[in-house]
């Protein structure tokens, strides 16, 4: 029954075709110009080099992709049900599991399109303004600057895949896009609060809370976290809890009754 | 195999929590057909037809179209169907075409061709690549009709369909139902409480209270048990004081006597009245219409 490639297809229109995408990757385009404009204003001596800037810019621009993304998760499975299509949706011959899953992936390529977006415009811009290359104290030793700002960005695209598989399941679970929006930016936002109060080192089960896992960044610096955490440790349990969401979205949506 | 139904309901109950919506319906749908379903609001009319397209569990009971049980077959049972259900709603910031590209492309083997064929059946070529938040709700009913007929399913479902349409649009969307029965051989089923509606739609009727199916009937026989059915008769005349003497059983009201009578009773009533020097200025046969053999069957019970 035709291809699962033009399901794909349908939710990437659906999320193109909007003026509201084109926007917010207009204003990540722009915010990722400007931020290292302003760090190559301030900066005194000339000491910044390129991945300074890509590390510090992206520090500031990954909480807009983030949001970004969120917002097209939230609404991938939510705005069906708030326009009334996903009746129309669901009474093709493709099965429920199919017609999620060409959702999930449009959601995904969406946060890497984002993201590589970010990640290439802060580099172009970032190598016009500080031509320097030189690895600086800011990084690890026995990293090149290069390696530490894409392992950087790379950190920080596993959190927002995260965040998004939250936003997801919480749009296919509450059909509600605003709900969906902020509780997850709100797990986003408060996720080092989470972690301060229930520090591994203190509470032994803290380490099984996804907050303490989701930013990997912590990694780049020490080889084990606080309470002994390794990386290892961090992603089985961030590929647990990434588990879990998918397979209540999957099974909400597969049981639910689409009524008015 | 020709006479094989399109859609068989079997003991179909639905149930949400300790209510029961839908109770117990078993029904045959036949081939080529406009078959209508009829009952007031809260009868379970859209419940059943979300369980016919799978938007809703079935809670006891099966649903095959063409043979396939939605259950454990949805995608081969669903893809002879096309349906609307309740309002046309289409993707806003989407022009008409894009829409129908949306669910052509879930379906195998729909041409470019066929989308304009579609578009020029249901009259929207002038309008189709404009946004559809600028359509009128005549305008998305139509885009409704074209995304359910794309794929030439075996089997239209509409529900409600005429609802907040103008007398034009309705007459424009019969016109196309019968065509489509008829010339493509597509089965129709559509919902409504507009009984008028279904009198000049339908080619027969199922009718349901309460979520229990009270009766099936070809129009036809309505329309027959109608002409030799006692109907109530009124005679409008110069003296009624004399007809009421003729006319025995009868009340007057007025200038008006009326009484049940039956076809061939009226024209024998009327030639005795003549005889007997009486001037009768009119004859009316107060038809029932489907509207009230409709809530004769259902007693006007208020939703339960």
């Amino acid at each position: 029954m035709g291809n699962f490639f033009s399901l794909v297809l349908n939710e990437n229109m659906k999320i193109y075709r909007r003026v509201r995408t084109w926007v917010m990757l207009g204003i990540l385009v722009v915010m990722n110009v400007l931020i290292p404009l302003l760090f190559s204003m301030v900066d005194a001596g000339g000491k910044t080099s390129l991945w300074d800037s890509v590390v510090l810019s992206s520090s500031f621009t990954f909480f807009l992709c983030t949001i970004f993304s969120v917002i097209i998760a939230a609404d991938s499975v939510a705005g069906e049900f708030s326009w009334g299509t996903i009746k129309l949706l669901l009474i093709r011959p493709w099965s429920r599991s199919k017609i999620l899953l060409s959702k999930y992936v449009s959601v995904v390529l969406f946060s890497l399109l984002c993201t590589v977006l970010l990640a290439v415009v802060s580099i172009l811009v970032s190598g016009i303004l500080f031509p320097s290359t030189a690895d600086s104290s800011l990084f690890p030793a026995g990293k090149t600057g290069m390696a530490f700002a894409l392992e950087y960005l790379l950190c920080d695209y596993v959190n927002l895949f995260m965040t998004c598989a939250i936003a997801f399941m919480l749009s296919t679970v509450f059909r509600a896009g605003g709900l969906a929006i902020g509780l997850s930016l709100f797990i986003m936002f408060t996720k080092g609060i989470f972690t301060t109060l229930f520090n591994p080192e203190r509470y032994a089960w803290a380490k099984y809370l996804i907050f303490t896992h989701m930013d990997l960044t912590n990694h780049l610096q020490d080889k084990t976290g606080p309470g002994g955490i390794t990386l290892g440790f961090s992603l089985a349990v961030l590929a647990v809890y990434y588990i879990v969401f998918l397979a209540v979205s999957w099974y909400v949506f597969k049981k639910r009754d689409v009524a008015a | 195999m020709q006479h094989e139904p399109v859609v068989r309901l079997e003991g179909v109950t639905k149930r949400v929590s300790s209510k029961t919506l839908v109770e117990n319906v078993t029904l045959d749908i036949p081939p080529g057909q406009v078959f209508g379903f009829l009952g007031p609001n809260g009868a379970g009319k859209t419940t059943t037809i979300r369980m016919m397209v799978g938007l809703t569990s079935i809670s006891q009971g099966d649903i095959k179209i063409c043979g396939s049980s939605i259950k454990e077959h949805f995608e081969e049972a669903v893809s002879h169907v096309g349906a609307i259900v309740e309002n046309p709603e289409m993707y806003k910031f989407l022009t008409g075409y894009q829409n129908l590209r949306h669910f052509a492309r879930m379906m195998s083997g729909i041409t470019e061709a066929r989308i304009e064929e579609v578009v020029r059946l249901v009259g929207l070529s002038n309008r189709i690549h404009d946004k559809v938040k600028t359509y009128s709700l005549g305008m998305r009913q139509r885009l409704g009709v074209a995304q359910a007929i794309l794929h030439r399913p075996k089997l239209l479902i509409l529900d409600e369909p005429t609802n907040g349409l103008d007398p034009q649009g309705i007459r424009e969307l019969r016109d196309y139902l019968r065509h489509l029965c008829h010339e493509e051989g597509t089965t129709v089923f559509v919902s409504s409480h507009l009984l008028s509606e279904m009198e000049l739609m339908c080619d027969s009727v199922a009718i349901i209270q309460n979520g229990r199916l009270i009766d099936v009937r070809s129009l036809k026989e309505i329309r027959e048990e109608g002409q030799s059915a006692a109907v109530e008769t009124g005679f409008v005349v110069d003296d009624p004081e004399q007809a009421l003497s003729i006319l025995e059983g009868g009340t007057r009201s007025n200038g008006l006597i009326t009484l049940k009578l039956t076809r061939d009773e009226t024209a024998e009533m009327n030639a005795r009245l003549v005889r007997a020097g009486i001037k009768v200025y009119g004859i009316h046969t107060v038809t029932r219409s489907l509207e009230e053999q409709f809530l004769e069957m259902t007693g006007g019970d208020p939703i339960g």
